[in-house]
C-alpha cells in the first residue's frame, strides 16, 4: 500500500518540511492552576457524592458492615432478578456475591457468561478503576474479569466505591491512566445514558443504563 | 451606470441583497414544486425545506441566497432551531463560569491544538506507531473515495453483514452510510438523532444536535411509518422504541464504527465523547471496529485531554462532562471476552493537508462543539441546511468553501455580519471573522465575482479615492435621493440594483446639508 507515505508526505510538504523532525517537538506547558478545578485531597467522597447526584447518579455513603444490607434493599426496590458481576477480589472480600445469592437473586460472574447472555440481565454490580470527584464520574477499565459491557448493557449499573478509588480532578485521572499504561478500553461514566435529541426533551436511558447507583464506603 | 454608482455610495453594503433579490421569488417557487414532486421515502415526504436544500446542495453551484431566504421565512424551523440553540448557548455561559479562568483555558486549548497542527507529521507518525503497538492497524486515506474503499475492503474481508455506527461528522463529510448500504452491508446509525436522520433520508442540521430542525410530530410520524406502529409523539416512548430496535442491531452487528473527538499521539488512543452510550456499544459488541477520524484531531499527550475535555462539553451543551468519555486504541486485550477482535483506525486527509498549507491552518483546530452555531445570529435565523453542506454555521461558512472549493460556495463567507460572536464562543479561539474576511479577499483576488458586481465595486472605489470625485458623487446622490423622497420625506424605491434594500424598508431622505458642509461652516 502506498497511501501511508502519500498522506504523511502531503502533510509534511504542507508544513514546509522535507524530512522528519530531528527532535521531538515540545508541546505547550500544562497550566495546572487554570486547568485543575479541585486542588485538595480532602473530602473527595463528599464532593463526588454532590457532583454525581447532579449527574443523576444515585449515591449512598455506607459503612462496610451495612453495605450488603443496603445493596440488597436497593436491588429489591428496583425489582431486579438477574445480576451480573465482574471477577473482583474486592467485591469477594466484601462478601457481595454471597450476599446477592443469599438474597435470592440469580447472579452470574462475567467469566461464566457470554456477552449475548448479558443482554437478558437486569443489573450489574461492579467495582471501579477510579472515581473523579471533580465531575462525579465513575471510571471503568476493560479487563478479562471485567468486560466493557458490564457497566453498559444491563439497565441498572451499581458501583461499589472505596476511599482509595477517588482522584480529585480529571487532571489526576489522566495522570493515573498514563502511569498505569494503556489498556484496551477505558470509559468515564458521568450519569445514566441520556439524550435530548427530540425537541430538547431530556430522556434517560437510550443505549446504556437507565439507572446508575454508587455505594461509597466510608 | 452613474445612478448605480451613486446608490452604492450611500448604501454599498446592500448591493449583495439587491442582486440576489431579483430572482428570489421565482427560484423559491420552482424549488418548492420540485420538492413536492418527489417522495423519496414511501409516502413519507422528507421535510420540504430539507429536500429543497439538498437539491440545491447537489447542484454544481450552490445557491445560498435562495436557500437562506426560504429558510429565513420558515417560522416553524426558526422556532425549533432557536429552542435548541438558545438552551445550549445559555448552558454554555453558565458552564464556563465553573472554570477558574475560561478565557485562558481557551487560549491554552488553542495553543495545544495549534502545536499539534504545526507538527502534525511528527504526531501522526507517533500515533501510528502507538496504535500498532496496541495491536491496531492504521490506514491513511487521501480523500473520501479512498476512505470508503478502505472501509468497504475491511468490511468485505471480515465478511461483515451488519454494521452499527455512532455519530461522526467526518462520515457525513464522505457520505459513508450510503456507500455501505450500496455495498450490501446493512448499516444503522445508532445515535438517536442520526437514526432519525437516516430513516427520514434527511441531513443533520447541527454538528451536535442533528435533528434540531425537526419537531416531535414529524419524528412520531416517521417512526409510525418506519416501525408500522401507532402514532405516539411522547419523546420517552419514541426513544424507548429506538432503544429496543437498535439494541437488537448492536447484539448482532459484525462491524462497529465510530468517529473520534481526539486522537492521543503518546498513547495511540481514540477518545470519543457521547451521552447516549451508542459509541460504547459500537466499541463493545461488534467483532470488528473501525474508527474514521480526520488527521487534524490529534493532541500530543493524555494530559492535554483535561484541557480540551473540560471545554468541549461545556461549550457544546453546557454539561461539565458528557455522560460517556471513552478511550480505546486497539483490539480487546488478552483474555478479554468483549470488545473488537480487530481494530482499524482510518485517518483521513480529504483536503485537510491543503488547509494546513494555507493561511487557514488555524481552522483545523476546530473540535466540532457547535458553540459558534449556537452563538450565530445568522445560523439562528436560517438553521443548518441552508449552508448546503455537512458543516453549518460560522465554522461551516468558513470550512465548506475550503473543503469544497471557494467557487462553489462563494456566498457562504458573505453570510456573516462579522459580529464576532463565533470567535467569542470558540473554545479553541479560531478567529472565524478574520478568516471570513480573508475568504472574501480571496473571492475578489480569484475573480470569482460577476462582471457587473466587480465593475460596480471598482467604480465605487474609484469614486471614493479622490475628494473631488467623492464630493461630486455625494452631491449627485443627495440630489437624486431627495428628489425621489419628495413629499413623504422617505425613499421608498431604489433603482434595480439596490431595490432589495427598499423592498422591505424605507429609507429617510438625506439631510439638506452633509456633515462635511456642517463641519466646514462651524
Amino acid at each position: 500500500m502506498t497511501q501511508p507515505v502519500d498522506v504523511l508526505a502531503r502533510v509534511r510538504a504542507a508544513l514546509g518540511r522535507h524530512a522528519p523532525l530531528s527532535a521531538p517537538p515540545i508541546p505547550p506547558e500544562m497550566d495546572e492552576p487554570i486547568t485543575r478545578l479541585v486542588h485538595s485531597d480532602f473530602g473527595l467522597p463528599e464532593l463526588f457524592a454532590r457532583k454525581a447526584m447532579e449527574n443523576k447518579i444515585g449515591v449512598e455513603l455506607v459503612y462496610v458492615d451495612e453495605l450488603a444490607e443496603r445493596l440488597i434493599a436497593f436491588l429489591r426496590v428496583q425489582q431486579v432478578q438477574r445480576i451480573a458481576l465482574p471477577v473482583s477480589p474486592f467485591l469477594d472480600k466484601l462478601g457481595i456475591p454471597a450476599a446477592i445469592a443469599d438474597g435470592g437473586f440469580f447472579a452470574t460472574r462475567w467469566d461464566q457468561m457470554t456477552l449475548d447472555a448479558l443482554y437478558d440481565y437486569d443489573a450489574a454490580v461492579t467495582d471501579v478503576y477510579a472515581a473523579v470527584a471533580e465531575t462525579g464520574s465513575l471510571v471503568v477499565r476493560a479487563s478479562p474479569g471485567h468486560g466493557r459491557a458490564l457497566s453498559l448493557v444491563p439497565p441498572i449499573h451499581i458501583a461499589i466505591l472505596q476511599p482509595k478509588d477517588f482522584v480529585p480532578d480529571l487532571v489526576d485521572l489522566l495522570q493515573k491512566l498514563r502511569d498505569d499504561g494503556v489498556t484496551s478500553a477505558t470509559s468515564i461514566i458521568t450519569g445514566p445514558s441520556k439524550t435530548s435529541d427530540i425537541e430538547m426533551n431530556l430522556v434517560v436511558g437510550v443505549h446504556g443504563p437507565t439507572t446508575v447507583h454508587a455505594f461509597v464506603l466510608q | 451606470m452613474l445612478e448605480i454608482t451613486l446608490t452604492l455610495t450611500l448604501s454599498h453594503e446592500y448591493v449583495g441583497e439587491g442582486i440576489g433579490s431579483r430572482n428570489r421569488r421565482a427560484n423559491a417557487a420552482s424549488l418548492q414544486s420540485a420538492a413536492m414532486a418527489r417522495r423519496p421515502f414511501g409516502q413519507q415526504a422528507m421535510d420540504e425545506h430539507t429536500e429543497a436544500f439538498l437539491d440545491q446542495a447537489q447542484a454544481a453551484r450552490f445557491d445560498f441566497k435562495t436557500a437562506s431566504a426560504k429558510a429565513a421565512g420558515d417560522e416553524r424551523l426558526k422556532l425549533a432551531v432557536n429552542n435548541a440553540v438558545m438552551r445550549q448557548y445559555s448552558g454554555r455561559s453558565l458552564a464556563l463560569m465553573q472554570l477558574p479562568d475560561a478565557d485562558r483555558l481557551r487560549t491554552l486549548a488553542g495553543q495545544i491544538k495549534q502545536h499539534a497542527l504545526d507538527h502534525l507529521d511528527y504526531y501522526l507518525e507517533q500515533l501510528k506507531a502507538n496504535v500498532e503497538r496496541n495491536g491496531g492497524q492504521v490506514h491513511f486515506a487521501a480523500d473520501g473515495a479512498d476512505a470508503r474503499r478502505i472501509i468497504l475492503d475491511l468490511a468485505q474481508r471480515a465478511n461483515v453483514k451488519t454494521a452499527v455506527k455512532s455519530k461522526s461528522m467526518v462520515s457525513e463529510e464522505i457520505d459513508l452510510l450510503p456507500a455501505m448500504e450500496r455495498a450490501g452491508i446493512e448499516t444503522f446509525e445508532s445515535d438517536l438523532g442520526e437514526f432519525i436522520v437516516q430513516i427520514g433520508h434527511d441531513r443533520p442540521s447541527h454538528i451536535v444536535g442533528p435533528i434540531i430542525h425537526k419537531d416531535r410530530r414529524s419524528i412520531a410520524e416517521l417512526f409510525s411509518q418506519y416501525f408500522g406502529t401507532p402514532y405516539n409523539d411522547e419523546p420517552t416512548a419514541l426513544t424507548m422504541q429506538a432503544r429496543k430496535f437498535l439494541r437488537g442491531k448492536f447484539r448482532r452487528a459484525d462491524l462497529g464504527m465510530t468517529g473520534g473527538n481526539f486522537l492521543v499521539a503518546e498513547t495511540g488512543q481514540v477518545c470519543v465523547v457521547e451521552n447516549e452510550g451508542n459509541a460504547r456499544q459500537s466499541i463493545t459488541t461488534p467483532r470488528v471496529l473501525v474508527s474514521l477520524v480526520g488527521i487534524e484531531k490529534i493532541v500530543p499527550r493524555l494530559a492535554d485531554l483535561a484541557v480540551v475535555l473540560k471545554l468541549l462539553a461545556r461549550s457544546s451543551t453546557g454539561q461539565h462532562m458528557t455522560v460517556y468519555t471513552s478511550l480505546f486504541g486497539g483490539p480487546r486485550g488478552a483474555g478479554e471476552s468483549d470488545g473488537p477482535e480487530e481494530f482499524h483506525l482510518v485517518l483521513i486527509d480529504n483536503g485537510r493537508s491543503e488547509i494546513l498549507a494555507s493561511d487557514y491552518r488555524e481552522t483545523l483546530r476546530c473540535i466540532r462543539c457547535g458553540a459558534c452555531l449556537n452563538a450565530c445570529p445568522v445560523y439562528r435565523s436560517i438553521g443548518g441546511h441552508a449552508y448546503g453542506h455537512v458543516y453549518s454555521g460560522p465554522i461551516g461558512a468558513l470550512i465548506t468553501p475550503l473543503f469544497q472549493g471557494l467557487a462553489n460556495f462563494k456566498e457562504l463567507p458573505q453570510a456573516s455580519s462579522l459580529c464576532g460572536a463565533c470567535y467569542e464562543a470558540c473554545p479553541v479561539k479560531i478567529d472565524i471573522p478574520r478568516h471570513l474576511i480573508n475568504l472574501r479577499r480571496d473571492i475578489v483576488n480569484q475573480r470569482l465575482l460577476g462582471f457587473w458586481e466587480r465593475t460596480i465595486y471598482r467604480l465605487w472605489a474609484w469614486s471614493m479615492l479622490s475628494p473631488l470625485r467623492y464630493a461630486i458623487v455625494v452631491r449627485l446622490q443627495r440630489w437624486r435621493l431627495r428628489r425621489s423622497a419628495r413629499g413623504s420625506g422617505w425613499v421608498t424605491r431604489m433603482p434595480k440594483i439596490a431595490s432589495g434594500w427598499t423592498q422591505v424598508r424605507d429609507m429617510p431622505a438625506p439631510a439638506p446639508r452633509t456633515f462635511h458642509q456642517l463641519w466646514s461652516d462651524r
